[in-house]
């Protein structure tokens, strides 16, 4: 089974912010419900680095530990996912995540009536039946029940942003530092992945 | 650059000696750019300009990458030449990986020039004289005399136009003062954003005069409303419909093609383009004439709809002079379904049914579809067969000037030419000179008979110079370093209209006005003494240009919610120093005012990535003017989602001196709180 995972290399992000578009494109999520981000630093002076961030789908992942109603669930493939219905907005998994990733249509209004946390499902859905009507319109687009990649990372004009099976893409990494000959630790991942996988993967199912 | 290149040696001597004309001249002027006069006009100190040089002349090839930035200036065929120059000194002309590389703004830009939208020339750069006149109404097929009858006078017919920078001009200039009968009374803007074009206060007027206003666009576009605001009656609105709702060529910065099927059908009542020409033809009175060569279709709708594929035909079937007569429909398509025999990094065919073509047969692809030319992936490249995308430098100004030779040096010719030498440009007679008139077939002879290689019709001319003799149709010369015929033969600098040095004004002026240019009396020197101290009240440089979120104008993308989401605001990047001398802060509303007495309300965005003294805006804005929205003028629900002012309310006079390209990058601002 593939562990899933995203890796931004931050000498190739441009700043085009066209994983950004084709990620509301896909989704189709609202104004204002921003799943991934680009983030640049050192901005217009020498040193100036971008960074494309999203959900990284962490090993043991702190909105999973946090969440009062339980609502997330992992795939098989290291997917972290959730469960709309479960979620009462009360914005833990916001707090909890070192990534800024969840999402909350109503902005930072009271508890409850933030609305439905809503963050990058790596194209990959949540509990509806794949590729359905209703799961479309909770989760957006299930591009990996059909075998495809998220599009956040295939538009990615200077491929800076991978998306994929965890050995391959960080294989592609490892060869480009190797070129370059300057070491570099992908962005994010330790504090993503550096902990051990959460024990058994809870299966789409049982999280029903 | 060149004066380290030329003091350190750096110099590809012997490319130049060998294809390069008039660079001594150059040189002599680069020379007197001593580094502390360099810095003194650019800002920019000798250690810096000293390591790009050298990091250029030490890695080659290496390639030069521009857009706007170098054109949009009162010496912009300066800049450009210069830039050519650095190349041809480099040796970095003509070889893969080298070259120049003009960035085009959108989808088939350079596809549109190819065609003839520019005011001084017919479809692939034939210029406007009688004999170009000739050839393509043998091309279309129709009659040279009855094109002229279309014309005031034949004298019209060949005189350049008007160009669209000062379309403005065109109306609001003294009728006795233009170089044609009446001024410009109807306009169409086709495609076109009007918030792209400087002088934005003057180009209302010119909207409030005209007679008739056109706009053909899939948005309603800033032309819409800013007429609106200012008139009630004469402009008309058709509907376009966008690329994705109808299938074509479209031509890249590289020269490359690529064939486009329609996605979806147009939306609402909207139309492709040709199909509106159409419609337009048939109320004119010769749609028969304008599609002799075209088969004409009904849409779903019922509307006449010409052939996309015969209107390519009829681009190869004319255009020889840039090799646009290779591509034929049935070649593109065939490209699209085996993208993937192609080599990503030689973009040729390995195998396969395209095998040995270059992706897209980039132009010049010489010859009949039939002579399977492969594309030339690179301009100029001696390294190569010319029928394996070879070539030269051009023979397009005689074989000599001042008894000096224009043809390139004995042995730098394309490899396995027959004629290891320059050689100037083919036609009928030096064919027959050179004993290969018989290789021509009986056919072949009758179609060139007093022709050349770009007006032989049959393509005979080019087939047997390329394929039997492997040279090059237009001749191998050298390339000018030297433009004689352009006001400065040696690119000089010469201070902006609008500049921030007086000092500078004195030292570097710009040329006398010119009484009739492109039609029209245009001002440099006058207009360039009579604001030389503004500076005084406007002491900011303010430069414009592009985001990466919006494109051209920004009708289109600022009403897409996904980017209008990215960039909600128009806004004006000013480095911390000149914010906190005007009293502002970052995200503050400030005014921009410039000598046009444009004012623009805009954000702040205080960055480092502009330097003191410069503040930069960019161009996609519009739905603003002088801090007011516009919404009310635009028709019901068509307004875009972001609306700002448009810079180009503010940017002043100027214009290149041979393009009459407008000056966008460089004029002066002041800046307050607003
Ligand atoms: S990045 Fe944030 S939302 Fe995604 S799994 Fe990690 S903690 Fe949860
Ligand atoms: S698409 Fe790629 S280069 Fe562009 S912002 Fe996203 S990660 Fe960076």
């Amino acid at each position: 089974m593939a562990r899933m995972k995203f890796l931004c290399d931050t000498e190739r992000c441009i700043e085009c912010n066209g994983c950004v578009t084709a990620c509301k494109n896909e989704n189709e999520t609202p104004w204002g419900v921003n799943r991934r981000r680009v983030v640049t630093v050192n901005d217009g002076v020498p040193g100036e680095r971008s960074v494309s961030v999203a959900c990284m789908h962490c090993s043991d992942a702190p909105c999973m530990a946090v969440c009062p109603t339980d609502c997330f669930y992992k795939t098989e493939e290291g997917v972290v996912l959730h469960n709309k219905d479960a979620c009462i907005g009360c914005g833990y998994c916001f707090f909890a995540c070192p990534f800024g990733a969840p999402q909350f249509p109503n902005g930072p209004a009271a508890f409850g009536a933030r609305g439905k946390m809503d963050k990058c499902t790596f194209c990959a859905g949540g509990p509806e039946e794949n590729g359905s009507k209703a799961e479309f319109e909770k989760y957006g687009r299930n591009r990996l029940a059909e075998g495809k990649l998220p599009l956040c990372a295939e538009m990615c004009s200077t491929k800076a942003l991978l998306a994929g099976d965890a050995p391959v893409i960080s294989d592609i990494y490892r060869e480009r530092v190797m070129r370059r000959g300057k070491a570099g630790e992908a962005w994010g991942w330790n504090t993503a992945y550096g902990k051990p996988e959460q024990a058994a993967p809870a299966a789409k199912e049982a999280a029903k | 650059m060149l004066y380290h290149i030329f003091k350190n040696g750096w110099e590809d001597k012997a490319y130049i000696d060998a294809r390069v004309f008039g660079l001594d001249k150059v040189k002599a002027e680069v020379m007197t750019w001593t580094p502390e006069r360099v810095q003194d006009v650019t800002g920019i100190p000798e250690a810096e300009v000293l390591r790009i040089a050298e990091m250029l002349a030490k890695n080659k090839p290496s390639t030069v990458v521009w857009c706007m930035g170098q054109t949009q200036h009162t010496v912009g065929n300066a800049n450009v030449r210069a830039m050519c120059i650095l190349q041809l000194v480099l040796g970095n002309v003509g070889v893969s990986g080298g070259g120049t590389n003009i960035f085009r703004g959108h989808d088939n830009v350079q596809g549109a020039t190819d065609v003839g939208p520019n005011p001084d020339s017919l479809p692939a750069y034939y210029g406007l004289a009688a004999g170009s006149w000739k050839h393509w109404c043998k091309v279309w097929g129709v009659d040279y005399e009855w094109v002229k009858s279309q014309f005031a006078s034949q004298a019209m017919m060949e005189k350049s136009g008007i160009t669209v920078s000062r379309w403005i001009d065109g109306v609001l200039e003294k009728n006795e003062a233009i170089d044609q009968d009446s001024n410009l009374r109807a306009v169409v803007y086709w495609g076109m954003a009007p918030n792209s074009q400087t002088r934005g206060l003057e180009m209302v007027e010119a909207m409030k005069k005209l007679d008739l206003l056109v706009v053909i666009d899939p948005y309603p576009s800033a032309t819409a409303a800013m007429a609106a605001m200012m008139r009630k009656d004469g402009v008309y609105l058709l509907p376009a419909c966008t690329q994705f709702e109808t299938s074509g060529s479209r031509t890249a910065s590289n020269r490359s093609i690529q064939w486009g099927e329609k996605v979806i059908e147009p939306l609402f009542e909207s139309k492709p383009d040709h199909t509106l020409m159409y419609a337009f033809a048939k109320k004119f009175g010769f749609e028969k004439e304008l599609c002799k060569n075209i088969k004409v279709n009904k849409d779903k709708q019922g509307w006449d709809e010409p052939e996309i594929e015969d209107i390519l035909r009829e681009i190869n079937r004319g255009a020889w002079t840039i090799g646009y007569t290779g591509q034929s429909p049935e070649r593109l398509k065939l490209h699209m379904k085996n993208m993937h025999t192609f080599d990503v990094k030689t973009l040729r065919a390995n195998g396969g049914p395209c095998d040995g073509d270059y992706f897209g047969l980039p132009w010049p692809c010489y010859g009949t579809p039939e002579l399977k030319h492969p594309g030339t992936p690179n301009l100029y490249d001696t390294s190569k067969h010319v029928m394996d995308g070879g070539g030269n430098f051009r023979a397009n100004f005689g074989v000599e000037r001042d008894g000096v030779s224009l043809l390139a040096a004995d042995g730098s010719a394309s490899k396995g030419a027959a004629l290891q030498m320059g050689y100037p440009e083919f036609d009928h007679v030096l064919l027959k000179k050179l004993g290969w008139w018989d290789d021509l077939t009986e056919d072949e002879k009758k179609a060139a008979e007093g022709k050349n290689w770009k007006t032989d019709l049959s393509g005979g001319i080019q087939r047997v110079v390329l394929k039997v003799y492997g040279c090059h149709p237009f001749g191998n010369a050298r390339a000018r370093a030297l433009v004689w015929n352009f006001p400065d033969p040696v690119p000089l600098h010469r201070e902006p209209m609008y500049s921030p040095r007086p000092d500078l004004v004195d030292k570097y002026p710009q040329p006398d006005d010119k009484k009739v240019f492109w039609r029209l009396p245009t001002l440099y020197k006058s207009l360039q003494t009579k604001v030389r101290d503004i500076s005084k009240e406007y002491p900011l440089i303010m430069t414009s240009g592009r985001l990466v979120e919006y494109e051209g104008g920004g009708d289109e993308t600022r009403s897409n919610p996904w980017l209008a989401e990215l960039q909600q605001e128009m806004f004006c990047e000013v480095n911390p120093r000149d914010a906190n001398n005007a009293g502002f802060r970052n995200n503050d509303f400030m005014w921009v005012e410039t000598p046009t007495k444009g004012r623009m309300k805009v954000r702040a965005q205080v960055t480092e990535r502009v330097a003191p003294g410069t503040v930069f805006l960019p161009f996609h804005f519009a739905g603003w003017w002088q801090g007011k929205d516009m919404l009310e003028y635009y028709p019901e629900g068509a307004a875009p989602i972001v609306r700002g002012e448009s810079v180009n309310q503010g940017t002043t006079y100027g214009y290149d001196s041979v393009t009459m390209m407008q000056e966008t990058k460089t004029t002066l601002c002041r800046v307050t709180k607003a």
